[in-house]
């Protein structure tokens, strides 16, 4: 492959083959290490291992069923997380003396490892669905808070100075200045609420798991299949990158008009 | 280049290995360091090693122990990879790994009684297993001894897991009992039946234990260290059943020997302590300290098989042995 047409390439896609090349290097990578390093399968298995337990796991319905159990948690407690971080983020962003008095106990409440409350979370909402949407939406709750705040507070001064001079309505305000202003910098928070999401349903399902990603982390560690504990993260791992990759379709979508600009 | 590399990568590995190995007692009289996976918070449960160490049949043993209260699985990696030469582990774990392929084997039974038990509140009457049809059970989780105790349990009752309702609370038996979210729960002989009632919780409880004899708790070898140094487990086990016998023979010298051993203990229920204590002893007592009934491998085997938990039958002389208990 000569240099001519590596920038060929470079130009024509995107740069997108060197994602590619990355990945293959680092399976490669991962399978000469498992092949001369000596490190027991169950310690480090092989790519192949993975990939013939990822094969068998998707063959006997197992992954797809408890992809489907952490998937669902993962939407709901995005969603509520969105929902509550959105409104309260709004309010502290137009109320500096909500902010005051919310503020302390926001901060503090992402200085407090969720690992530790997550059992007391089960005992005070249930071993369901419930508390691990909760824990999912707490997770999810404080970087897109932020970046609302953040978001709002950057609308400048000026567009509510043109709103005013034309009489309009606070709703008219909110949803024609205030809600497309402050998406650019929301999106950012959202982007990364959507990967934490992911952790937080996980921490929930390891607390008491009987279905869900989570729960096959843990029969495979209790089973010492580690492939399996592998076949998981990288379960995980996707489902991480899907939602990133819809939260950046979302906001090409939505912040077209910024690209045109 | 790359073979450069993986010497290199290997003369490394080595070098770390032959650090973090055992140093076998070479007559110089320094002792051999081990790091113990205990599988376990320090815990009242673990006195015998206490005592062991604090009367000094470990340090005669030519051995220094450092305790490591790690997850089980972790202890029986560690094991399999040969980073550490002991772990404390349940009888399940040992054919789980072996099944995977780690080099491990069992080489002394500490508790000759599966440690597990269903709890259940009294007004239910739930007194043997057949009393469970139908109902809701709580546990920790669809893994560990909890799961495969229950399963056994039902095994032996010929009853499956379509005969009652599982639900995995995690390591919250006693206080969603206590909150009355739980009426049935799967926990460890000697902690949630005693936590339960000292809360002032009449409960009723049935013993895995009084139903199949099971391969429980007990100290796991890596295959490594019985072929190049069965002295040093030989040692490692005579210093353990030492420490074991004499808390059979003197709890409440063990109690207080413990008491060092387990950080913030003053301010645990010394009551329940002392009955977690009891009911351990219980579980340990035998006419020969250390022995593996070769029965309770076969029963474990046909509970993990019918648990689908492993695939095929194995060769359990290889799983376990009773070649280094006096």
């Amino acid at each position: 492959m000569n240099f001519n047409f590596i920038r060929i390439l470079s130009k024509n896609n995107n740069r997108n083959w060197l994602g590619v090349v990355s990945l293959l290097l680092g399976l490669l990578a991962w399978y000469l290490i498992t092949r001369y390093s000596g490190i027991p399968n169950f310690i480090l298995p092989s790519p192949l291992s993975v990939w013939t337990r990822l094969l068998k796991a998707l063959s006997d319905g197992s992954l797809i069923y408890h992809t489907g159990i952490t998937l669902s948690e993962i939407v709901l407690g995005l969603l509520v997380g969105i929902m509550f971080a959105t409104v309260v983020g709004y309010g502290l962003a137009k109320s500096r003396s909500l902010e005051k008095v919310l503020s302390p106990y926001l901060v503090a409440s992402q200085a407090i490892p969720i690992v530790a409350i997550a059992p007391l979370l089960v005992i005070w909402l249930g071993d369901g669905i419930l508390s691990k949407v909760v824990i999912c939406a707490l997770i999810v709750f404080f970087p897109v808070l932020v970046n609302t705040i953040v978001g709002v507070r950057a609308v400048p001064i000026a567009l509510y100075d043109l709103m005013n001079s034309l009489h309009a309505s606070r709703s008219q305000i909110l949803w024609k200045v205030e809600a497309p202003a402050s998406l650019p910098v929301f999106f950012g928070g959202l982007r990364v609420g959507a990967t934490l999401s992911v952790i937080g349903a996980i921490v929930g399902e390891l607390v008491d798991a009987e279905k869900g990603l989570g729960f096959l982390l843990q029969l495979g560690d209790f089973q010492y299949d580690t492939p399996m504990v592998f076949v998981a993260v990288f379960t995980l791992i996707a489902l991480a990158l899907m939602l990133y990759g819809i939260v950046t379709l979302l906001e090409k979508r939505f912040l077209k008009w910024q690209e045109k600009n | 280049m790359f073979r450069k590399f993986v010497l290199i990568t290997l003369g490394m590995a080595l070098a770390l290995s032959a650090c973090g190995s055992l140093q076998s007692t070479n007559g110089t009289g320094e002792l051999t360091k081990i790091r113990l996976p205990m599988g376990y918070i320090p815990n009242i449960q673990f006195a015998p090693f206490y005592v062991a160490i604090q009367k000094g049949y470990f340090r005669d043993a030519g051995i220094e122990i450092e305790f490591d209260y790690k997850f089980e699985t972790d202890g029986v990696k560690l094991v399999g990879a040969g980073d550490v030469p002991f772990a404390l582990v349940s009888g399940e774990q040992v054919l789980l790994a072996r099944a995977q392929g780690l080099p491990v084997e069992y080489v002394t039974a500490w508790y000759q009684q599966y440690p597990v038990s269903v709890v259940a509140k009294s007004e239910l009457g739930i007194l043997i297993p057949q009393d469970l049809k139908g109902k809701k059970i709580g546990l920790p989780g669809l893994f560990g001894a909890s799961y495969v105790g229950l399963r056994a349990l039902l095994f032996d009752a010929h009853m499956s897991e379509s005969d009652v309702t599982l639900d995995a609370i995690g390591f919250n038996q006693v206080d969603l009992m206590a909150a009355g979210q739980q009426d049935v729960v799967v926990g460890y002989t000697a902690n949630e039946p005693i936590q339960l009632r000292a809360r002032g919780i009449p409960v009723t409880e049935i013993r895995v234990a009084d139903y199949v004899q099971l391969a429980s708790n007990g100290i796991l070898a890596s295959e490594k260290v019985i072929k190049e140094n069965p002295e040093l487990v030989r040692a490692f086990v005579g210093a353990f059943l030492k420490g074991l016998s004499d808390v059979i023979a003197d709890p409440d010298e063990a109690f207080k020997i413990s008491e060092s051993n387990i950080p913030n203990f003053s301010d645990l229920d010394a009551d329940v302590q002392k009955q977690v204590l009891e009911t351990s002893i219980e579980q340990w007592k035998t006419d020969r300290l250390g022995y593996s009934d070769p029965q309770a491998w076969e029963n474990m085997q046909n509970v993990l098989l019918d648990m689908g938990l492993i695939t095929e039958k194995m060769d359990l002389n290889k799983a376990y042995t009773n070649e280094f208990i006096p």
